[in-house]
């Protein structure tokens, strides 16, 4: 019972607290095209989530075995973008096998959901985190859903972010950052300030 | 002048910071002093240079699955001297404060996005001098960036004090820099607009939509015969707003995808430059090529570059 609380508790963690856009600015410019359309948004959020939950999976034995290695930090982007690379690989190939129409309407866009700061960045955040098995998949988890969080409160404001009523060199990308940076400040409370400490 | 269209794109119309937004992580979360900014701008450096000239033998035949895979396992291997000789160079204390974020630079969209859309496209020597400009572009900006939060946050300059009137503490939070990068974009693009608008270029145009017009012109050019009239009927077409964010979303795809997703957006120029009656008569001329120019694309696609995904 334990155990599954700490991996719920880790996959709010990684909604809210330590969400990956708000509070880590990782992986913005993967959102900024996913929020353009719902099912680009769906569709990303799913692969990011699948991604990051399997590979905290794979990376929580590396850490366990190979963590109190000095050199790990080193060689520890190497390791992990080789098991995202795997996961990567192997989930393409079995789609390939077994649904081919699925196949080609993923394989245009599923790399730029998989190999990015997101992805790679909640690993990261994951192994600093530590925990137990379950805690590593909360997190992973949780990071897809923060990421489709983010992803609709900027498709939500998109259509008014792109309008002409905004001036032309601030549409678009400059504007939506402005508006991603204000929400930024709403999750900041998350992390736990007071009135009594401000 | 090649060189110059170079030194333009990489430095200002495509600004990978400021412009397009291609690599902002870092910049909004990390740069937050000037030692960290140049931790980022030299891992960076580093492993984007060298990881892109080895890709680029990289064959083409392979599928994009795996040419993309490979790229981001080159970036992770460049990675590791990158981060020794940089601890050397800032030391242990500033790359421990950058944390994640050297890292994530390995998947970067230079590697993974611009080498499919531009890199892989130019020849061996013009492919070396672009890809150095849009480093040294995204290395000034993440500097400036730098420099300008550690002044604003804590009123310091690589942690010499700088008598100011007041500072903004919340520089060095992250939203912080999404404000910082957010609006420091939209000035950016608005000097940029102004002073082309002044410079007597005839037309005044949203630099978003003159991004996508030169990224779309780039590829015609890498890969048709009839790139005059792609461009004419392109540039009618990237004037709505829909179509430059499609275009600004093939940063993202392989070569192959961008070149379908290209001829799409031309064979819809065709119409509508045919519906609007403008130049009609050469549209009309234009409606029956899209079939013509898709298959002498594909074939000189597939001659020089061998690219199937």
């Amino acid at each position: 019972m334990e155990t599954f609380l700490n991996m719920i508790s880790a996959a709010l963690i990684a909604i809210f607290t330590q969400n990956s856009i708000f509070e880590r600015a990782l992986g913005v410019n993967v959102l900024m095209y996913a929020s353009r359309r719902k099912e680009h948004m769906f569709g990303f959020a799913a692969a990011i989530t699948y991604t990051t939950t399997l590979s905290s999976a794979i990376i929580w034995i590396f850490d366990v075995l190979l963590g109190q290695n000095d050199s790990y930090r080193i060689i520890m982007p190497l390791m992990y973008v080789l098991v995202i690379a795997v996961v990567y690989i192997g989930t393409l190939a079995l789609i390939w096998a077994l649904l081919p129409k699925v196949f080609r309407s993923l394989k245009k866009y599923v790399h730029l959901s998989v190999f990015n700061c997101s992805v790679i960045g909640a690993l990261f955040l994951n192994s600093q985190q530590g925990g137990d098995l379950l805690s590593y998949i909360g997190y992973g988890l949780g990071t897809g859903i923060g990421f489709l969080l983010a992803a609709y409160l900027l498709y939500t404001a998109a259509g008014r972010l792109n309008s002409p009523l905004v001036p032309a060199a601030f549409r678009g990308f400059p504007g939506m950052l402005v508006y991603v940076g204000v929400l930024s400040l709403a999750f900041y409370a998350f992390t736990g300030y007071t009135t009594s400490a401000i | 002048m090649e060189l110059r269209t170079n030194l333009k794109d990489g430095l200002l119309k495509q600004n990978m910071v400021f412009m397009s937004g291609l690599l902002i992580a870092p910049v909004i979360a990390c740069t937050t002093t000037l030692d960290k900014s140049l931790a980022v701008s030299f891992v960076f450096s580093f492993v984007s240079l060298l990881t892109i000239l080895l890709c680029r033998a990289i064959p083409r035949t392979i599928v994009y699955t795996i040419r993309v895979t490979l790229y981001t396992v080159a970036a992770a291997v460049f990675y590791i001297p990158a981060i020794i000789l940089a601890e050397s160079l800032f030391g242990r204390e500033v790359i421990n404060a950058a944390g994640i974020y050297l890292p994530i630079l390995i998947t970067n969209s230079l590697i993974l996005s611009k080498t499919e859309t531009r890199f892989f496209l130019e020849r061996a020597g013009r492919m070396t001098a672009d890809v150095v400009v849009f480093i040294i572009g995204f290395d000034i900006s993440c500097t400036v960036t730098g420099i300008l939060r550690e002044l604003l946050a804590s009123g310091k300059i690589g942690g010499a004090e700088i008598p100011v009137l007041f500072t903004v503490p919340a520089m060095e939070t992250t939203f912080g820099g999404f404000l910082f990068v957010g609006i420091g974009a939209g000035l950016f693009r608005a000097i940029y607009n102004y002073r082309k608008a002044h410079a007597g270029a005839g037309e005044k145009q949203d630099s978003l939509a003159e991004y996508a017009e030169d990224m779309g012109e780039f590829l015609v050019g890498r890969h048709s015969k009839h790139e005059k009239e792609k461009i004419r009927i392109y540039k009618a077409t990237a004037k709505k707003t829909k179509n430059v964010n499609e275009l600004l979303d093939m940063e993202f795809l392989s070569n192959r995808d961008v070149l379908e997703a290209f001829e799409a957006i031309i064979a819809e120029g065709q119409e509508m430059t045919g519906q609007d009656g403008t130049g009609s008569a050469e549209a009309a001329e234009g409606s029956e090529a899209p079939e013509d120019n898709a298959s002498d694309t594909e074939t000189e696609v597939s001659g020089e570059d061998g690219n199937v995904s």
